[in-house]
């Protein structure tokens, strides 16, 4: 078990390191540079020249990034051209808001995601799956913006039951619906293929009460798959964070990561991505060791 | 007996003496230091926090601040500034010429990544300044310039806290301390800003308890926010400038002006009536219609009428597309395409540009839109070659406090400067130097009248439009100052809550 | 063909009628789409069915050459990571070794971004317009694909028709394309689909934030950003081009549902 830990933990930094590489370069593209964005046409720019080179941006790309790997080694990813702050301080300001926002929605779409396929699996076929099915695919097809300005406009300016910003209720209502969908779907089929198996047959074949049948035994068993569910949905749902918080104005990481990128503010850029991409890794990795832990196919799989 | 003389006190008070003023910001703040900073929201802050030597008034002349008075010597190159006695930093210690060298001699060191230091340079030489006493302080100019006096206005930092130290990453910016009306208290990333009465204010303790500086970056949401009272103030769009329950409204005009500029030396543009048929195809009215619901003013002069130097006497293209249709025709152009660039982000620019697309059509022209990111416009439109890769541009300029235009229209500032349409007219350039060597402003005013109608005889730009400042204040807000381009806000220090 | 499948009878119908107001365009759309008629923020009346947006165009022209716009995005952003999937899927799933191991720790790569946000940056860097888009939005969604060609590959290439192949002298690139491709081509087909209903609902997030595709030329998604300012002088600004996407996307899933169904035939 340790083995197969560290062997994983080990695959990680090669990961880190691509992902960080590939950011960087994309970065770099760009036609425009920081110094350019200083949003006033009357400086000079001689002096805009200066300021360039005293932030190095006149070495080489591939320099600058050993550079900025260099500090990242020692956690210390640079300062933010907006702001002279550290990047690492900025993050860390920002992310109590967005884990707040991304914490709530995981956790009411599991709520609700996890029953709703449940019940669907079990009654396949009924009324209640087939409105099932063609709402999900509804709330699949709503793109999250557009239901963020929706909401807006009705609960906000029509209705003034919520503020335009600062409440958590109507980023959280978008986040969950858009990613409720997916889940619950994933869920069924879970469950649906673990009502097929033939221990759940024994079992009914022994005469077990039904309900014992599926909370008990099959509830459980479905629940494996949905850990690398969750686990790969990370992306998605740090992608729609970003987005949301934007239009409700939510001080999370997402905003200041869509600013960055407005902005060219290259090592807050950096530091988001990356920093994103490792959660997303840990995320993963977690959930692989779970599933690990839960599932012994898998350990004897890797003695072999 | 303590309470009732309270009491007293208090109705004999008309205004709020915990008054707290909410004001909306539209971003964050960059750095709190008016040497640092380039955006409008961080001047915002400065504002309450700094003083400068001088300030303005609301017709925009220069008035003292921490300088009681100023005066110069006969041949113009120094500048000696007689200053206040009685100024104490927000930590107690006391103003005194040394700060204010120490903060010019700060952005005129390379080392700093002051955009400002510029300013501070004249034809390629430094401004020296010198201490003569603990409160008289001289700036001796390499030659005479009359518009030195707005750079007087920077705001002047500490030399007791910051000396030695490296400003660009100094906490000092995140915070602050400064001799103005409010002390700094702090900053929350995302939410606000909040600052503090400073009771030993030179000008008088404030009115104000403290000032919340609310961070609403949609103006919508500001707008909102307006209505339901949890803030005092904002700007207002256009399209939402009725009237609101509680709500004052004001508007005024802003020493800015949006144009299209032409590149000079691109073969399009070369003959004169091509540019002047362009202008006259232009409907200001129905361009401001649209974009500003009519709350805006059409511009034909490279000078906004607010300031001391505007002339009304210059060549107007007012709208006429059979003129125009004719000129085309007399310069002998058909089928002229082009494409203009516009940056990303500034919405009236963009309705602009998808506006005069459709203007242009009717008289036969094709004009092509490329929306670019800000950044990627301007590494465009200042690239030190000639000719520059760019046909057209929607762009505007904030004229400052002096009417003094040299960088944008004096020839010497092209491929490496402002005047990145390649404008060369040689009466032009005289009449620059002129006007930076002429002390008097009436005469500063002759040579700018004559100057203006020159360039628009050329027609370099189609001069666009004058925006308005549009604000929204709650009723509960008194002692502003008379709308005009130094803002309703300009003597914060007066500014209070109604009881 | 499954009939009996309403939802996606539906789907194709609305896709269809979707595809030919797109096609014909010009010829359908009552007026110019950049056309500024003084009547603005006009609410939907007899001569402008969906009403005019804040620059006085008519909302319903914009909406057709929106189609096209959006339509076309999707299309070639999903032939693009078509391309690069299927490419990368082929030779990872049939050469093994070396080759695989290093595809798939990209494709791994790949996977650990928040897309938006890698889209984000890259559109940022680059000046965002209509082409960069598709190919930005095909060049970061290719690694469902790959993933998925490489394990019908390696589940395909044991087989005995790929080993009568290789025995009467095939190249490897015959074998490929000619004989294990075309049998797994079933579950991209479904990928594809589902992958043009991601792309519309991309390219629109993309347009909403200003980098997709820029005005003038209307996308489903600019319309939405445009309509932002005006949500309650002009409602109709936003809902409209809102309820277009919602129905396209819905209607490529209704599709790709019954496809997928139909090519497993287990459920």
């Amino acid at each position: 078990m340790r083995k197969f830990i560290l062997r994983r933990f080990i695959q990680l930094i090669p990961l880190l390191i691509g992902i960080s590489l590939i950011t960087f370069f994309v970065m770099h593209m760009a036609p425009g540079d920081p110094t350019a964005l200083f949003a006033d046409p009357s400086i000079k720019p001689e002096e805009l020249a200066r300021i360039r080179v005293n932030w190095g941006l006149d070495k080489p790309v591939i320099v600058q990034y050993f550079i900025w790997l260099k500090n990242a080694a020692k956690l210390d990813f640079g300062y933010s051209y907006i702001s002279g702050k550290p990047v690492v301080e900025e993050i860390f300001e920002r992310l109590p808001a967005t884990v707040l926002l991304m914490s709530i929605s995981f956790f009411l779409i599991l709520l609700i995601s996890i029953p709703v396929g449940v019940i669907s699996a079990v009654k396949k076929g009924s009324v209640f799956d087939n409105l099932f099915t063609v709402v999900s695919f509804i709330f699949m097809s709503i793109p999250s913006f557009w239901l963020a300005l929706i909401f807006m406009l009705v609960f906000s300016l029509k209705l003034g039951w919520f503020p335009p910003f600062g409440n958590i209720v109507l980023p959280c209502a978008v986040m969950v619906i858009s990613g409720l969908a997916g889940i619950t779907r994933y869920q069924r089929a879970s469950m649906l293929e673990v009502l097929n198996q033939e221990y759940i047959k024994v079992a009914r074949a022994k005469g077990l009460p039904e309900y014992l049948v599926i909370y008990k035994h099959a509830l459980r068993n479905s629940l494996i798959p949905i850990v690398t569910m969750l686990g790969l949905s990370l992306p998605d749902l740090f992608g729609g964070a970003f987005i949301i918080e934007t239009i409700f104005a939510w001080p999370g990481m997402g905003r200041l990561g869509v600013s960055a990128v407005f902005s060219r503010n290259y090592p807050v850029i950096m530091g988001i991505t990356v920093f994103t991409a490792v959660l997303i890794v840990f995320g993963n990795l977690l959930a692989d060791i779970g599933y690990a832990i839960v599932d012994p196919r898998i350990r004897y799989a890797e003695k072999k | 007996m303590i309470f009732l003389f309270a009491c007293i006190s208090a109705f004999a008070l008309d205004f709020d003496p915990d008054g707290r003023l909410i004001m909306s910001l539209g971003g964050e703040v960059s750095v709190v230091n008016p040497v640092l900073s380039t955006d409008t929201t961080s001047s915002a802050i400065e504002g309450v926090i700094f003083n400068g030597l001088v300030k303005v008034d609301k017709n925009l002349n220069f008035i003292p601040d921490l300088a009681k008075s100023w005066k110069v010597s006969r041949n113009g190159l120094t500048w000696t500034f007689n200053l206040r006695r009685d100024v104490a930093w927000h930590d107690g210690a006391p103003f005194t010429a040394d700060d204010v060298k120490f903060t010019f001699d700060t952005i005129l060191n390379p080392k700093v990544n002051s955009v400002r230091r510029g300013d501070y340079i004249i034809d390629g030489k430094p401004i020296k300044f010198k201490v003569v006493n603990r409160y008289t302080v001289q700036a001796i100019l390499p030659k005479p310039f009359s518009p030195f006096l707005t750079s007087a206005s920077m705001g002047i930092l500490p030399r007791h806290i910051l000396n030695g130290k490296e400003l660009d990453m100094s906490d000092f910016n995140r915070h602050p301390i400064g001799t103005g009306p409010f002390i700094f208290i702090e900053y929350k990333a995302g939410d606000h800003v909040l600052v503090k009465r400073n009771p030993k204010y030179y000008a008088g303790s404030p009115k104000l308890k403290e000032i919340l500086f609310k961070i609403i970056p949609d103006e919508n949401t500001a707008l909102v926010a307006l209505r339901s009272g949890s803030i005092d103030e904002t700007g207002i769009p256009p399209k939402d400038f009725h009237p609101i329950k509680h709500v004052n409204l004001y508007k005024y005009d802003a020493l800015l002006y949006t144009y299209l500029g032409f590149n000079l030396k691109s073969p399009k543009f070369s003959d004169v009536r091509v540019r002047q048929a362009l202008s006259y195809a232009v409907n200001r009215k129905q361009l401001i219609g649209l974009i500003f619901m009519g709350l805006a003013s059409p511009a034909y002069s490279p000078c906004a009428p607010v300031s001391w130097a505007y002339s009304d006497d210059v060549h107007k293209y007012e709208y006429d597309a059979q003129k125009a249709k004719e000129l085309l025709k007399q310069a002998g152009v058909k089928d002229l395409e082009f494409t203009v660039l516009v940056n990303q982000g500034n919405k009236e620019r963009e309705k602009a540009a998808a506006i005069l697309q459709q203007q242009f059509d009717k008289i036969g022209v094709k004009m092509n839109i490329r929306v670019l990111e800000w950044s990627a416009l301007l590494k465009i439109i200042n690239a030190r070659k000639d000719p520059k890769d760019f046909d057209a541009v929607i762009i505007g300029w904030s004229t400052g406090v002096d009417p003094d235009s040299y960088s944008i229209w004096h020839s010497s500032q092209y491929p490496g400067g402002l005047n990145f349409i390649g404008y060369s007219d040689p009466r032009v350039d005289k009449m620059l130097d002129a006007g930076r060597r002429e002390q008097s402003k009436a005469g500063r005013k002759g040579i700018y009248a004559k100057m203006y109608k020159e360039i628009t005889n050329d027609a370099p730009y189609v001069f666009l439009w004058y925006p308005n400042v549009l604000a929204g204040v709650r009723n509960r807000v008194g002692g502003l100052s008379e709308p005009g381009p130094a803002g309703l806000f300009m003597d914060i220090e007066k500014v209070y809550i109604k009881k | 063909m499954l009939k009996k499948n309403k939802l996606a009878l539906s789907g194709l119908i609305i896709l269809a009628t979707l595809f030919i107001l797109a096609v014909f365009a010009p010829v359908i759309a009552p007026y110019n789409p950049n056309e500024i008629i003084e009547d603005h923020i006009a609410a939907p009346s007899l001569a402008h069915i969906f009403g005019t947006d804040d620059l006085g165009r008519d909302i319903f022209s914009r909406l057709i050459f929106g189609g096209r716009v959006s339509l076309s995005v999707a299309v070639i952003a999903v032939a693009v990571s078509l391309t690069i999937g299927i490419l990368l899927g082929c030779i990872s799933g049939y050469y093994g070794g070396i080759l695989d191991e290093v595809i798939m720790r990209f494709t791994d790569i790949m996977l650990s971004f928040p897309t938006i946000f890698l889209i984000l940056a890259i559109q940022s860097v680059l000046t965002p317009n209509i082409f960069n888009v598709m190919v930005v939005i095909g060049a970061t969604s290719w690694m469902g694909i790959a993933r998925l060609v490489r394990g019908e590959f390696l589940a395909l290439k044991e087989r005995e028709f790929v080993e009568a192949a290789r025995a009467i002298g095939c190249s490897d690139l015959r074998v490929i394309f000619r004989h294990i491709l075309p049998n797994s081509l079933p579950p991209v087909i479904v990928a594809g689909t589902l992958g043009m209903a991601g792309a519309i609902l991309t390219e629109s997030a993309l347009s909403f934030l200003g980098l997709g595709v820029q005005p003038p030329m209307p996308s489903w998604g600019n319309m939405l950003m445009d309509s932002q300012s005006y949500l309650l002088d002009a409602p109709w600004m936003a809902v409209i081009p809102g309820l277009i996407i919602v129905l396209a996307v819905l209607s490529l899933y209704f599709v790709g549902e019954a496809l997928r169904k139909e090519l497993n035939p287990k459920e």
